[in-house]
This record gives structure tokens, C-alpha cells and sequence, in this order.
């Protein structure tokens, strides 16, 4: 189908482009790679009468790390450049495993993770790990910039914390505890390149003994954002993670989540594959803190 | 059997592999012309209801509509193809009283965009009494179901029987009865490019139409009968096609509407579906449920069959009447079956139509037999190679009344297969979670049947020889991409001792190639075109041959060779001249008259089937988490025997690509419905296997000679589509216990299986 008509603007920088945003409110949609957008425009899912790219702003490029703050990845980062990005291999690998597994190679050369994260999809690849490591969006508007936590970054499917006014700038990732590992375990059981049926993300730190100080675990597609298994992280703390804790683990993490039937899986399903994939992933994450 | 071949035997590239592959083949879509306008269909969003009344007049008014048709503007025509059936004709071109499923057409648009198509289609007000709907053959075969065709109140619109044997007398003697039910699911074609035509009718009263289709003259003969119009006037051009798989072989409703519109508007009309129109109101593979009952002998003989297939055909009849006979030859096929019995029953529902989809009838029936043979070898404490050793058909075999198999490396398959892959070895030795499985196939070369009641040979061609030592071919064959138009060349080439270069083709325009060509389905162009081609090669052989006989003064009992350009005598090949030099001097011995040959052919004494029968069998090795369900196939390998290829680089690829599809039918393609309403409306929830997920495999072919094909070849396209679920779903039952009995095989299958969900 042929695309609606809209105006496209093209902004050099980002004090350009949050004028742009003030200018047109509402009427107005920030496009980064387009893989989501294009699509949405095409079916007349979203009618905009202005469509802002910023692929031409140089403060949105790049991939950088700073040994205190940190990983910092650019709006304009694509899912490919992250997957095979030396640093996120090295220090980050689950996130370049998350980019990854984001849909096919053409896609990943157009897409980007901040798009995958901004389009606030509940089965969105790069969720899952970014919420267990605790990442936060940096957003910005004329206004001034303001640093938001990941965990208050979803309000459902779709709808995100960002203001009409705002750009989501760049994501950072905190520079990895001592002892900590996380993990990504995907299910698509169809096809090896498909939307995740159930994913889930999970870190954990421990201390020498291996007893668990800290565990943040984030289910995606069983709920309308990516959930936090609460129940689960507390009953981890203070334990050592054994393959029987880790199931046990599983097993609450499964209460936690609030999955749906639909065409790609069955309630039930999803809430079983809950329990596997959270085990699974804890079970990577200790073998991750070296412990 | 001579193997002395040029040409024929060889892996050359297909003449279109390069304008594809630098995307310079122009398909139906690409297709311009001055003036065109934009068609677009207005379809049913009920399942099942009257249309009380239509009012096109907004849609009308909209400035840039050319056109808006509905029934009333037409001659209200039924059609189909099975015109030897007159009453199973059951579709119009644009719906009147009725509507019978969500997708079914009900008005066109034709505007100068389609922009303004699609708006004009909002326009259009249809009021509509919803009648309760039937969705499955259970609801529809239910006392006090809806009726959906009033020809029909028990909603069964016909039933295919094949019948031979003592059925009683062999159960009675069986040692092990099996009797089982299996369902099996819809499917999509999914060809690359979605339907798309261009009409255009001249000023002298012709009628003009490229389309994406696999049968030129089917369309050609239910356009003409449709419009009101004579066949001759109509021109039907294929270009290049995206593939068909069955799905492409009617005349369909937009082509109706753009021949239509373009008459009423002198311009030219395009319609081109959408990807999501094509997932969710075309036509796809038959659901079916089937019964099958088998009774072996204590050594695993098969005494007696009795196989009742109930195909969920839609909203109409389609080609589900071939399916339907098919499902029952392929149920009592590969093996000996003394005594069988088929019952199969075309059940309307109120969904999309389900057609001709590569097997046609095989895919379902051949899951159901060859599950049934493992389940068989099971019970019997046999290994499942052993147990179709014991059955298998062999060449000279007869199935009484309908077939002879006149060639079958069915058993060198089986053991060529077993050896390929350790199959005795790994049978008993693989961890939980890893198994192996077998499937195997028969399918026809095309088929002696004429439903379509053709008035012509089932296919003709003509050859042109030039002083030039070039020759043009002209065919309605149509390469849908299965590669015909370089198999014939190949063909051609060998008999007239040419290269496929010296080869030039016209196919598929129906103005210009001989009348007809019956098209493209039931694997039947390489063969029954490919006869064609070598009788119009013989007719100008036979006068080359003359005037080199007189030229050189050759004694009568000389034999006479085309070969590396030349035309000699066998046994002095010194004395001979250039293919186009013979060519020169036989048009001066005929004053001018140009050198031509005709070939046609129509299949003869060859029962009631087809003229050849191909053979095979596939193994598929799997690994199945046994947590998450999630099944992963290793392994595919095939030995299969489909007589002579003519170019096995083809057969490899016709070989690929079957091995992609019966995998998508066996693990991952479903079409999920809510009532009459398909949920899965797009690539993203429809899955095929992605280049990711095909696994490596090795092909092995069996050399055998079919006497009735075109140096000895037969089918190889269609029938292996088949294999490939019954392997998996057997592997997977080795690797995990779980046989599947109802495709396809999902995660959530094997743990409910398991006990797991």
C-alpha cells in the first residue's frame, strides 16, 4: 500500500529538532530507522502530518563506554551496529545477544534499539535485558534533558513515558557489578527468526559466597509492558542460586507474569515457558558471575 | 535407454535465472499502459449473509472512479473449472443474493489511483442480513447446520468413491487392525508474487489480458464465458510469474472485473491483490479430516484399507473436487493394497475456498498413510524400513481399474535412503530428545483426466526451423517458475542436436502458441509438453532428413542423426550438413514454403490417473527441547526416482523448495481462525521457514527410464511436498514418544503430548 502523505522534515541538530517538536505537537512523529514507522504509516495505523528523521543528527550517533558512567548507546545506533559492537560484545554480551535476535539482517541494518525500545512493544527483544541491567533513557526537549529510568519507561503496548515535546536521545547501561551476570533466553518456537513468544531477561549479582544480593528478572510479551518478576527477585535474595532455586525461581516468576492467548501462543504455554526461560536464564546468569 | 545425451541430463542455468536475479523480469504488477486505471475488490466482512441491498452511488460520485461494478452489472454466469460437472460450477464472478465467506467478493472499483480505489470502496453501502455460519465439516455435516449453497442442504457437494477388492474379507483375515483419525490444516501457497492482471480492450473488440496465472486457457475459455464474449476474442498473455503452487489455476474474480471494466471504460485496469487479501480470502490447501482403517498380516502385509477423507473445501468448490480424488488414489498408493476402499466427501463451510495446492490431495493423504505405516511398524515391533519393503509397489504393478505403474525405484529409494543416512544404526541409538523419522511419496505426471473438458489435445506445440540454424518453439506451456521454458529448450535442443542457445520460445500467449495447453498443475508440463516438443522435433527431422538422404544419394536403409549442429547418416557421418544448410535446401524443395512442425499430446491407455507415477522417500532427523517443545530438524535427506531428469540443477531446486514447504506444513504455517475470520493476516503471524531454519540435506536420485515420459522422465516438483511432515512427525515421535496426529506439529503439541501443559 502507498504511504499517506505527510511533510518530512529533516533537523542537523538536536536543538533543531526539539524546536520542530514544540512547533508541531501532536502532529508530528520522530522517525529513527523506520522498520516500525514506515509500516504504521502504510497501513494508516498512525496519520502524522509531519514525519521528523534524525538520521542527521550527529549528537544521536555512536556507541561509546566510559569506565564510570558506563554504556551509552545512541538513538541512531542500529540493532546490527550494537549486535556486533566490540565493547557491548565484551562487557555487554546479552545485549548484543538481544539486538541479535531482533528480527532479520535487513532490519537490524535499518532499525535501531532505541526505536525497538521506544515503539514499547511487550515482546520487544531489547527490553527485557536493558530493564535487568537497569538501564535508563535520556530524553530531551527544549526544556533541558532528564534521565529516565527504564523501569518507568513503559506504560503499555505502544505508549511510553517520553513527553510529545521530547526526543529519546540515547540510552545508558550501567558499567556491570563485580559478580554479576546476565542472561537473554528467547522462545520462538516456530521459526528462528520470529517475534519472541516469551522472552526474559535477567542479572544477577552475588557475593563471594555466591549468595545472591541482587536479582532483577523482566518478562516480556506475557503482560502489557515488560514485566518485573518481583516475587521471584525477592525470593532469590540471600540465597545461593542452585538449578533447585533457580526452578523455584522459575516457578514464581510464572505467578508473576499475566500472559494472553493469541495467534502466536496459548496462555498456558506462555506461562510455562515463563518458569523455563526464567530458570534458564538465572541459571546463565550465575555461570555469568564467574562464582 | 540411451544416456548418450547433449543436452538433455545437463545442469544448465535457467534461461531466466539472470533477468531475476538482476531484477530485471518484468511481472504483472510492473505492467504499465497509458490510461490505466486502478482496480480494487470489495469483499465480505461476514461470514455468511444475504445482501439485501447495495448502493454504490457515493463510490460513484467520488471524483476519479471510472467504474463501480456489482453483480447487477454483469451477466450473472457461474463458472468453474470443472465444466464437465456443469452443476458444480457454483461460483459468479461478483456475489448476488449471497455472500458465503469474509473475503467474498461483492463489488470492484476501478479509479485513477488506488488511493482513490480504496476510498471509493468505503463508499460503498451494503446492507447485509448475517446468517449463522458453519466452520468446520463437523458444523457443516451437523443435522440442522446452515446451508450454504441451496443446491446442497446436506452441504456435501459431491463424493468421490474408489472401491476394489473384498475390504471384509481382508479385515477378517488382518492380525493387526489400525483405525485411526487424523486432521490435517490449511495452508497458503505463499507464492512470491500475489495475483495481479492488466485488461485492456481495443477498438476493434479484442480483449487483452497479462495475468499472473498458471493456466492461460482456463482463463481465456471462463472469461469468454463469463464476459459473454468468444473465446478468439480474447488474448490472454502470462509474463513472468511468481510462482503458483496450485493457487493460480482458475480464472479469478479480479481478472473478471478488469477484463469487465476495461470494456465499460475503453481503458486499461489493473488489480493487484495485497499480501494481506492473499492470506486471508485466497485459496489455500484442503483441511481435511480423515478416518483410515488398515489391517496387516502377523508379518506386516497389508491385507485390506478403507481410507474416508472429509475435505473442508470453503465457502466453494474450486478444484476440491480433484483434491477430493486424489486424497483417495494417494491413500492406496506405495504400497500393495489388495483390498481398499475410498470415500471422500467435499464439504462446504463458510470459509475461503480451499484449491489445487501442490499435492493436491497427496500431502494430506500421504500424512495419514505414512504416519499410520510407522504407527504400524510399531505395533508389529518392526523397524518402519522393513515394514514398506514388505509393501512396496514395484514396477508392472497394478492398481485395479485406475493405474500401472509403468516405472518405480520405490524400493531402491527406500534402501538408498536408509543407507544415506545410518537409518538402522541411529534408529536404535539416539539420545531422548533426538530422533529420526521416514516419510515417503507417489505423485502423478500430470493427469489423463479432463475435467476442464477440453475440446483440444492436452497440449500442442509447434516448432519453426530457420536457414539460420536456429528454431523457435512456440508453447502454451507456462513456466510459473518451475523452469519449464529452459526443460523444453533442453528438449528441443536435444532432438534437433542443437544448443538450448539455437532454441528461441514463445509461451503462454494465447493469441500466438498453438491451442492449448491444458497449464501449469499436477506436474504435468515436462512430460506431456515435453512429448509435444519431440513430435513437432520429429516432424522437421523427417524433412531435413530428406533432402540430406538425397543430397548425398543415401542408400534407404540408412539411419539418420541430428547431433552437434549437423544432420548425417549414423554410419558415415562425413556424409551430412549443418542444421541450417538442411533447413535451406528443404525450403527450396518445398518452393518457399517454410519448415514447421507440429506435436501434440493427449495421454492414452493409461487408466485413469496419470500417464506416470514418481517414487521416493525422505528421512528427517530432529532435535526436540524437551522443556519448551520447540522442535529443531537437523536433517533432511531424500532419494527419490523421477525417472530421467532432464536437468537435475532443476530437480534439485524443485527438491529445496518442497523440502521448505512440507516443512512450514509440518512445524509452523497455520492459518488461525475466530470464527470465519482468518487472524493470521500477515507474514509476521503467518510463518514460513526462513532461509534459517531449512536444514542441510543431501539428494540422492534413482535411475530409472519412464517409457511414457520424454527420454524417460517423469514428476518431480509436486510429489516430494509430501514426505516431509509424515519424516518429522515420525522423528519427532522417536525423539519424544509424542505422535502427532493432527498437523501441525507445534511446542505446545509435544508438551500436552508429554503430559507437560
Amino acid at each position: 500500500m502507498s504511504l499517506p502523505k505527510f511533510t518530512y522534515l529533516a533537523p542537523a541538530s538536536l536543538e533543531e529538532a526539539c524546536g520542530l517538536l514544540d512547533q508541531y505537537q501532536g502532529k508530528i512523529r520522530t522517525k529513527a530507522g523506520g522498520t516500525d514507522l514506515m509500516v504504521r504509516l502504510a497501513q494508516r495505523a498512525l496519520k502524522p502530518e509531519y514525519v521528523m528523521g534524525i538520521r542527521n543528527i550527529p549528537e544521536l550517533e555512536g556507541i561509546s563506554f566510559d569506565p564510570d558512567k558506563g554504556l551509552r548507546i545512541g538513538a541512531m545506533a542500529l540493532l546490527s551496529e550494537v549486535a556486533d559492537n566490540p565493547v557491548v560484545l565484551e562487557r555487554y554480551p546479552m545485549l548484543s545477544r538481544a539486538a541479535k535476535a531482533t528480527a532479520t539482517v535487513q532490519i537490524r541494518n535499518m532499525g535501531t534499539v532505541m526505536g525497538n525500545i521506544c515503539n514499547a512493544s511487550p515482546s520487544a527483544d531489547n527490553s527485557p535485558t536493558l530493564v535487568a541491567m537497569n538501564a535508563s533513557i535520556v530524553a530531551v526537549s527544549s526544556a533541558g534533558e532528564r534521565q529516565i529510568p527504564i523501569d518507568e519507561f513503559f506504560l503499555g503496548p505502544g505508549r511510553n513515558a517520553l513527553e510529545a515535546t521530547e526526543i529519546a536521545k540515547e540510552i545508558l547501561v550501567p558499567v556491570p557489578l563485580s559478580r554479576s551476570g546476565v542472561s537473554y533466553q528467547k522462545i520462538s518456537p516456530r521459526s528462528k527468526v520470529d517475534i519472541a513468544a516469551v522472552n526474559v531477561g535477567a542479572m544477577v549479582v552475588v557475593d563471594e559466597q555466591g549468595t545472591c544480593q541482587q536479582a532483577r528478572i523482566c518478562l516480556g510479551a506475557v503482560g502489557p509492558i515488560p514485566l518485573r518478576a518481583t516475587s521471584a527477585e525477592e525470593f532469590l535474595l540471600g540465597k545461593v542460586i542452585t538449578d533447585e532455586v533457580a526452578e523455584k525461581a522459575g516457578a514464581l516468576a510464572g505467578s508473576d507474569a499475566s500472559p494472553i492467548s493469541d495467534v502466536r501462543a496459548s496462555k498456558e504455554y506462555r506461562r510455562l515457558m515463563v518458569i523455563i526461560l526464567t530458570k534458564r536464564a538465572l541459571l546463565e546468569a550465575r555461570h555469568g558471575t564467574g562464582i | 535407454m540411451s544416456t548418450n545425451f547433449s543436452v538433455v541430463g545437463k545442469s544448465l542455468p535457467r534461461s531466466d535465472a539472470r533477468i531475476k536475479a538482476v531484477g530485471a523480469a518484468r511481472y504483472c504488477d510492473d505492467i504499465i499502459r497509458p490510461g490505466m486505471l486502478f482496480g480494487k475488490i470489495l469483499r465480505s466482512p461476514v461470514a455468511h449473509a444475504k445482501i439485501l441491498n447495495i448502493d454504490v452511488s457515493k463510490a460513484k460520485a467520488l471524483p476519479g472512479v471510472k467504474s463501480v461494478i456489482t453483480a447487477d452489472d454483469t451477466l450473472k454466469i457461474r463458472f468453474g473449472n470443472w465444466r464437465l460437472v456443469p452443476e458444480s460450477q457454483d461460483e459468479l464472478p461478483l456475489a448476488t443474493d449471497k455472500v458465503r465467506f469474509i473475503g467474498d467478493e461483492v463489488a470492484a472499483v476501478a479509479a485513477i489511483d488506488k488511493d482513490i480505489a480504496e476510498e471509493a470502496l468505503s463508499l460503498i453501502k451494503v446492507d447485509y442480513e448475517e446468517l449463522p455460519g458453519a466452520f468446520s465439516v463437523d458444523e457443516s455435516m451437523a443435522e440442522g447446520a446452515p446451508v450454504i449453497h441451496e443446491a446442497n442442504p446436506n452441504n456435501i457437494s459431491l463424493q468421490r468413491k474408489i472401491d476394489y477388492g473384498d475390504l471384509d474379507q481382508g479385515f477378517a483375515d488382518s492380525h493387526l487392525i489400525l483405525d485411526n483419525e487424523f486432521t490435517v490444516h490449511a495452508t497458503s501457497h505463499a507464492y512470491m508474487e500475489p495475483c495481479s492482471c492488466v485488461a485492456e480492450y481495443d477498438h476493434d473488440g479484442r480483449l487483452t489480458i497479462w495475468t499472473s496465472t498458471q493456466t492461460p486457457y482456463f482463463v481465456q475459455c471462463l472469461l469468454a464465458q463469463t464476459l459473454g464474449m468468444r473465446e478468439n476474442d480474447i488474448r490472454v498473455i502470462k509474463p513472468f510469474v511468481g510462482g503458483g503452487f496450485g493457487g493460480k489455476m482458475e480464472l479469478r474474480k479480479w481478472e473478471f472485473c478488469a477484463a469487465f471494466m476495461a470494456r465499460e471504460t475503453g481503458r486499461p485496469v489493473k488489480f493487484t491483490l495485497t499480501r494481506s487479501e492473499e492470506l486471508t480470502t485466497g485459496r489455500r490447501r484442503h483441511p481435511m479430516k480423515i478416518r483410515s482403517k488398515i489391517g496387516f498380516s502377523k508379518d506386516g502385509i497389508i491385507l485390506a484399507k478403507e481410507f474416508t477423507a472429509y475435505l473442508d473445501g470453503g465457502a466453494y468448490n474450486s478444484m476440491g473436487p480433484t483434491a477430493a480424488f486424489l486424497c483417495g488414489n494417494f491413500g492406496g498408493m506405495l504400497y500393495r493394497h489388495p483390498n481398499y476402499r475410498y470415500n471422500g466427501y467435499h464439504v462446504y463451510t463458510n470459509k475461503p475456498p480451499a484449491g489445487a495446492m501442490r499435492g493436491f490431495g497427496a500431502p494430506q493423504a500421504l500424512f495419514v498413510a505414512e504416519t499410520q505405516m510407522n504407527m504400524a511398524a510399531q505395533e508389529l515391533g518392526m523397524d518402519p524400513l522393513d515394514i514398506r519393503l514388505k509393501n512396496a509397489m514395484v514396477t508392472g504393478d497394478e492398481i485395479p481399474g485406475v493405474a500401472k505403474i509403468s516405472s518405480c525405484g520405490f524400493k531402491e529409494s527406500l534402501l538408498k535412503v536408509a543407507e544415506m543416512t545410518n537409518w538402522r544404526e541411529k534408529r536404535k541409538n539416539l539420545k531422548k530428545g533426538q530422533g529420526i523419522g521416514i516419510g515417503c511419496y507417489s505423485f502423478i505426471s500430470g493427469g489423463v483426466f479432463n475435467w476442464f473438458n477440453t475440446r483440444y489435445n492436452f497440449t500442442r506445440a509447434e516448432v519453426r526451423a530457420f536457414d539460420d540454424g536456429t528454431v523457435h518453439l512456440l508453447t502454451m506451456a507456462s513456466d510459473i517458475g518451475q523452469g519449464c521454458d529452459t526443460v523444453l529448450r533442453q528438449i528441443l535442443a536435444e532432438e534437433l542436436g542443437l544448443e538450448v542457445k539455437d532454441i528461441r520460445l514463445t509461451a503462454a500467449d494465447t493469441a500466438v502458441t498453438p491451442q492449448a495447453d491444458l497449464g501449469t498443475w499436477g506436474s504435468r508440463v515436462t512430460l506431456m509438453a515435453g512429448n509435444a516438443v519431440r513430435k513437432a522435433a520429429a516432424e522437421i527431422k523427417e524433412q531435413l532428413f530428406k533432402v540430406v538422404s538425397m543430397k548425398f544419394d543415401l542408400n534407404v536403409i540408412h539411419d539418420m542423426a541430428c547431433k552437434d549442429g549437423r544432420i548425417y547418416a549414423k554410419n558415415r557421418p562425413d556424409r551430412g550438413i549443418d542444421f541450417g544448410e538442411a533447413v535451406r535446401l528443404a525450403q527450396r524443395a518445398n518452393r518457399g514454403d517454410p519448415i514447421i512442425g507440429y506435436g501434440s499430446y493427449t495421454p492414452r491407455n493409461k487408466g485413469l490417473v496419470t500417464p506416470a507415477f514418481s517414487f521416493g522417500a525422505q528421512v528427517a532427523e530432529v532435535e526436540v527441547d524437551l522443556e519448551t517443545g520447540a522442535i529443531e530438524v537437523k536433517e533432511m535427506n531424500t532419494a527419490h526416482d523421477c525417472g530421467t531428469p532432464i536437468n537435475p540443477m532443476s530437480v534439485e531446486g524443485q527438491l529445496e523448495g518442497s523440502v521448505h514447504m512440507g516443512l512450514g506444513y509440518a512445524l509452523s504455517e497455520q492459518f488461525i481462525m475466530k470464527g470465519g475470520k482468518t487472524l493470521t493476516s500477515t507474514f509476521l503471524d503467518y510463518k514460513i521457514p526462513c532461509a534459517e531454519d531449512m536444514p542441510p540435506g543431501k539428494s540422492v536420485h534413482i535411475d530409472t527410464y519412464e517409457p511414457e515420459g520424454p527420454f524417460g522422465a517423469k514428476e518431480a516438483g509436486e510429489g516430494l511436498v509430501s514426505p516431509t511432515a509424515p519424516a518429522i512427525a515420525d522423528a519427532v515421535c522417536h525423539a519424544t514418544g509424542y505422535r502427532c496426529m493432527d498437523l501441525p506439529i507445534t511446542p505446545e503439541k509435544v508438551l500436552k503430548g508429554l503430559g507437560k501443559l
